[in-house]
């Protein structure tokens, strides 16, 4: 009795969440067949090519520098990935090494600018990196996001835990505060970083508003700004569109399936901004 | 190398050190900590803080961003033309709509999958997780790219499908009709940020002892009470840090689709007021708006961050 109550149960769960599994999936499995559609069936509801094609992404790569923008999105991924990562290591690591005077201002100018929104402070910076001669570049997409400070105060829990005799040994032993930083502290938070790096980079690669800011040309743009552009010029090219789609969302797909623990992971210790 | 073990413990070395030496080492000491806080905080100074204090000021100023021309002073004028445009009150609303709006994607539902599938046995349990978590990771851009294919007004997958089954007579223009609009704005958000409270809540549920599940079910407590009375206080440190990030960044999470798929449209419908802060700077060049906005904005999240934090310090309990 009791056990067939449990299967009843588990039935559900599983009709449950399999519900709840196609409706997140559906509409990349959508995007994925869209893109292989030929121009018969792309209006169609058929949830299967007929006669796959590869004329979809063949379009898209005439209509769009596709490669150009993938190399752009992986450029500023890669380098808001390092800087906010050696800031935010150099900053955790200054208030976990030393008892600094401030340290309350500190962070609390940390906290707070974690809660000032890109929309908020968008003119002044559009205005500078113009002013500097910077826009339609990828410095100066990169540059004005090189602080994370959610990275900074996700970092410094991890810093604070790490064991305090071990540096108080090395600074026994005379080691130059660099050195404990390089050679003691990070090799053993290796994963911690690497984690909250794979963070970093999808979001880097997933940025929207600034990117849009600075960069119009699509030669200039990291790929989601591309399409961005393509959607909106209204082209009845969705067959194209879905293929440039499913192209931009290679990269995050692929680490998905290659770091899912990782990725997970760090979702799970750093939240999400 | 060996020379500074004495004064950075305090230890006395057997050579002496000259005083004025000592001086200078002692600056260096002291400067060192503020040298690698340096990059961070010069870094925030020109990229965050100078720029908000400039935003706040711009709010008093009209300009319309025209090289060689200088914002002119105009005291409260952008203030009151702000709280009497019919946008701007649409625009509260609305983000007041989207911030409670995205809860039963971002506690609810995730409550209920994470729960659902952490008694699962093998395999399944991992591969459901897997799925539920992927339209987070993609960008805002592809998700909004797919849906707006989706909800095609004329050859749309959901057009084809609801004309096929007899539902409706006429293809619908989703994404510019104010029935639909903005519900879907918040379902797209929402449908993005499933997975996000879903990973959280297993993660905390891994953590909580099976131990407590047995003394509760010796004493004859149902599935129900057992979550009643000690899953969700269990849970309950997540569940506000998850309601604090839902409230903090709503607005920001549904920015990107209402730009991509309504661009705050149909007459304003489904806009918020980073989207507004956004058209009025960008689009109709008056900075002087956008800052007022931003500023009043900031004022009033900076509000509810504050008592958020005061209250999920009284009531939460974190042990890390």
């Amino acid at each position: 009795m009791k056990h067939k109550r449990f299967t009843f149960v588990t039935v559900f769960q599983h009709f449950i969440m399999i519900v709840f599994s196609l409706l997140a999936m559906f509409p990349l499995y959508w995007m994925i067949i869209s893109s292989f559609k030929n121009e018969s069936e792309i209006f169609t509801s058929s949830l299967i090519p007929m006669v796959p094609t590869f004329q979809n992404y063949i379009y898209a790569f005439q209509e769009m520098p596709i490669l150009r923008m993938m190399l752009n999105s992986f450029v500023v991924a890669i380098l808001l990935t390092a800087l906010q990562l050696v800031t935010s290591i150099l900053t955790s690591y200054a208030l976990v090494r030393w008892q600094v005077k401030g340290a309350t201002i500190i962070y609390t100018i940390l906290s707070l600018s974690w809660l000032i929104p890109m929309q908020v402070i968008m003119i002044p910076n559009y205005v500078l990196i113009n002013q500097l001669g910077l826009n339609e570049t990828l410095i100066g997409i990169v540059i004005p996001l090189s602080v994370s400070t959610f990275a900074i105060l996700s970092l410094y829990q991890s810093f604070r835990s790490f064991p305090q005799a071990l540096i108080e040994s090395a600074r026994l032993d005379g080691e130059k505060d660099f050195f404990i930083l390089v050679k003691i502290i990070l090799p053993n938070i290796k994963s911690t970083v690497a984690s909250l790096g794979i963070l970093l980079f999808i979001s880097g690669w997933n940025e929207y508003l600034w990117p849009m800011l600075i960069t119009t040309e699509m030669e200039n743009s990291p790929i989601q700004i591309g399409l961005r552009s393509f959607v909106n010029s209204d082209v009845n090219m969705w067959g194209s569109l879905m293929a440039a789609t499913t192209i931009s969302c290679l990269p995050i797909l692929l680490i998905y399936f290659l770091l899912r623990k990782h990725i997970i992971e760090s979702f799970v210790r750093y939240g999400i901004k | 190398m060996r020379n500074n073990q004495g004064n950075s413990i305090g230890i006395s070395t057997l050579e002496s050190v000259p005083s004025k030496k000592f001086t200078a080492k002692k600056l260096r000491l002291f400067a060192k900590p503020y040298l690698y806080l340096l990059p961070t905080f010069l870094l925030l100074w020109i990229w965050m803080y100078y720029p908000l204090f400039s935003t706040f000021s711009l709010a008093f100023q009209k300009w319309g961003m025209v090289p060689g021309t200088v914002p002119s002073p105009v005291g409260f004028e952008n203030f009151v033309r702000l709280l009497t445009s019919k946008d701007f009150g649409v625009s509260i609303l609305n983000t007041v709509f989207y911030t409670v709006g995205i809860i039963p994607f971002s506690i609810i539902i995730p409550l209920i999958l994470a729960v659902a599938t952490h008694n699962m046995e093998g395999k399944m349990k991992n591969v459901y997780r897997t799925m539920f978590f992927i339209p987070l990771i993609l960008a805002p851009v592809s998700d909004g790219a797919i849906w707006r294919w989706m909800f095609h007004p004329t050859n749309g997958l959901v057009n084809t499908v609801l004309l096929d089954l007899g539902i409706i007579n006429t293809n619908i223009a989703f994404f510019s009709d104010p029935l639909f609009a903005k519900w879907l704005i918040l379902f797209i958000t929402g449908w993005k940020m499933m997975g996000f409270g879903t990973i959280l809540f297993s993660a905390a549920l891994t953590g909580i002892s099976k131990d407590y599940y047995e003394a509760i079910s010796l004493d004859g407590a149902s599935r129900f009470q057992q979550f009643k009375d000690l899953t969700l206080p269990l849970l309950s440190p997540m569940i506000l840090l998850i309601l604090m990030m839902s409230l903090l960044f709503s607005s920001q999470w549904t920015f990107a689709y209402i730009d991509m798929l309504t661009r705050g449209g149909p007459f304003g419908t489904s806009t918020n007021i980073y989207y507004e802060m956004y058209k009025y700077g960008f689009a109709n060049m008056d900075v002087g708006l956008s800052a007022a906005a931003a500023l009043m904005f900031f004022v009033v999240f900076g509000i509810i961050a504050f008592v958020f934090n005061l209250f999920s310090k009284k009531y939460a309990f974190y042990d890390n």
